[in-house]
């Protein structure tokens, strides 16, 4: 399968569960080899970030510490990195919750943190694994709102995998679908005519949105049918 | 005030105590109690105020401590050591589970008349059951706890960049600290339980000596007493561990 995620472009992948789409993510930033064939990619693993649905912060470290992690590996001086990661949690709404440890941040904040972390290294393109399955509606929305915001403002490119079709069309430039596994392959390709830069509530108004949306869902239906026919 | 608040469980509590103190005071008094088995409260603390007026409890105090928190030092260090190399090394793994296996379930108290012939009646045999009670412990607890790490910590180390080194001093390091500290109470009590059995089998100073001495000339109140010592000095040092699991583990 091919898959084109152009520079600053939002695109997201949809599909069945079991379609194999964090595997996907998982494969190509290098946590799991494929089981056949090979990923191909023209970004270096350094300019890859990924964020998870769990926020998998380091729960015995700062939120500082946890975003100036990623810096330090990369050979940043640790004070300079500290400054640095400071610098992110300000933009991402944090500014004096550097010094509290990942327990005593709410789901919305640990979110954040995670964000910041990867951010701060500056990726060309973001991976993001459902990231916001596991925050409720208000806070959910602040979070995504402040992530199209961010990606916006920095040309970030993000290829986002989930399996709610409101949220893919609210962010997305384009949308894939994915047929459902095993031998999954990408069997749609919609590009989402909604200019930027969006506010991911009213996205939702727009009259391209509802038809589109429509669209999808007799898709992605079609594609669970003809796998249940099949079996 | 109502009588049951629940804030006032302690008083409660230590109304109860005095009340069963009394009691027993009341019933030695009267002559209903043997002297030989159940002495007085004021004797038992006679005998405690004795202990420490002449000043001959000093060095068994001090041989206890020095047995124990040797045996607890070597044995968290060995028992550290060995938890992670059998977690990383598998050939490792293989030799050390079985031996562990069995002296985790055999009473590793067993060993103390071993140790004695090895080692002597001094101190070193009281180390070695304190060590070897505690060591098999932080064992277990590094070795499966190391297989137990957050994948998902292990995945976001890697994906920010970091190597094997980043692995080891940033996810195992802190969760095989968490570990230990999470069991270190238990720790402190085996490594007194090892010091006092290894005292009480054969030794010529410890507070376990001094409880052997104080059974053979049939001395309830100063086994009594050493017993309220004993317990004395265990919750303390609880205390201390408590509040340096708080301290290192605050981010929990």
């Amino acid at each position: 399968m091919s898959l084109a995620v152009g520079e600053g472009r939002f695109v997201s992948l949809v599909g069945p569960s079991g379609s194999g789409k964090s595997s996907l993510l998982r494969a190509i930033i290098g946590l799991q080899q494929p089981l056949a064939g090979s990923i191909e990619t023209d970004l270096a693993r350094s300019e890859l970030g990924i964020l998870f649905q769990d926020d998998t912060l380091l729960p015995w470290k700062t939120a500082r510490d946890n975003v100036a992690l990623g810096l330090t590996f990369n050979g940043m001086e640790r004070r300079k990195a500290l400054a640095e990661a400071e610098a992110w949690l300000e933009r991402l709404d944090l500014a004096g919750f550097g010094n509290r440890f990942p327990r005593h941040l709410s789901g919305g904040q640990r979110k954040r943190v995670a964000l910041a972390q990867v951010l701060a290294l500056e990726p060309k393109l973001i991976l993001m694994d459902e990231p916001f399955a596991s925050l409720d509606a208000i806070v959910g929305a602040r979070v995504v709102r402040d992530v199209v915001s961010l990606v916006e403002r920095h040309g970030i490119s993000v290829l986002l995998v989930t399996h709610d079709l409101e949220e893919a069309l609210t962010l997305s430039d384009e949308v894939y679908l994915m047929s459902q596994g095993p031998r999954a392959r990408i069997t749609q390709h919609y590009p989402v005519p909604i200019p930027r830069p969006r506010d991911p509530v009213r996205t939702r108004t727009h009259p391209a949105f509802a038809p589109l949306y429509e669209r999808l869902w007799a898709d992605l239906s079609r594609e669970v049918d003809h796998r249940a026919e099949a079996a | 005030m109502r009588l049951l608040d629940p804030r006032y469980a302690w008083a409660r509590q230590l109304g109860a105590f005095t009340l069963l103190l009394a009691l027993w005071e009341g019933l030695g008094r009267a002559d209903l109690l043997n002297p030989m088995y159940a002495p007085s409260p004021s004797q038992i603390g006679a005998a405690l105020v004795e202990l420490f007026a002449d000043g001959r409890i000093w060095p068994h105090l001090e041989a206890t401590f020095a047995a124990a928190l040797g045996g607890l030092a070597i044995g968290i260090a060995v028992g550290v050591v060995l938890g992670v190399a059998a977690a990383l090394v598998q050939p490792i793994a293989e030799l050390l589970e079985p031996v562990m296996t069995v002296l985790n379930a055999v009473p590793r108290v067993i060993l103390a008349p071993l140790f004695v012939i090895w080692l002597g009646v001094g101190l070193a045999s009281k180390v070695a059951l304190s060590f070897i009670l505690v060591a098999v412990l932080m064992f277990f607890t590094v070795f499966t706890g190391i297989s137990q790490v957050d994948r998902r910590l292990i995945e976001r180390i890697v994906t920010l960049g970091g190597g094997r080194w980043a692995l080891v001093r940033h996810v195992y390091l802190p969760s095989v600290a968490a570990w230990v500290l999470g069991n270190l109470k238990i720790a402190v009590g085996f490594a007194f339980t090892g010091a006092c059995v290894g005292e009480f089998v054969a030794a010529t100073r410890g507070l376990g000596y001094l409880l052997s001495f104080a059974q053979s000339t049939y001395n309830a109140a100063l086994m009594f007493a050493l017993i309220l010592l004993i317990l004395f000095v265990v919750l303390a040092i609880f205390g201390a561990a408590g509040r340096l699991e708080k301290y290192l583990l605050r981010w929990n």
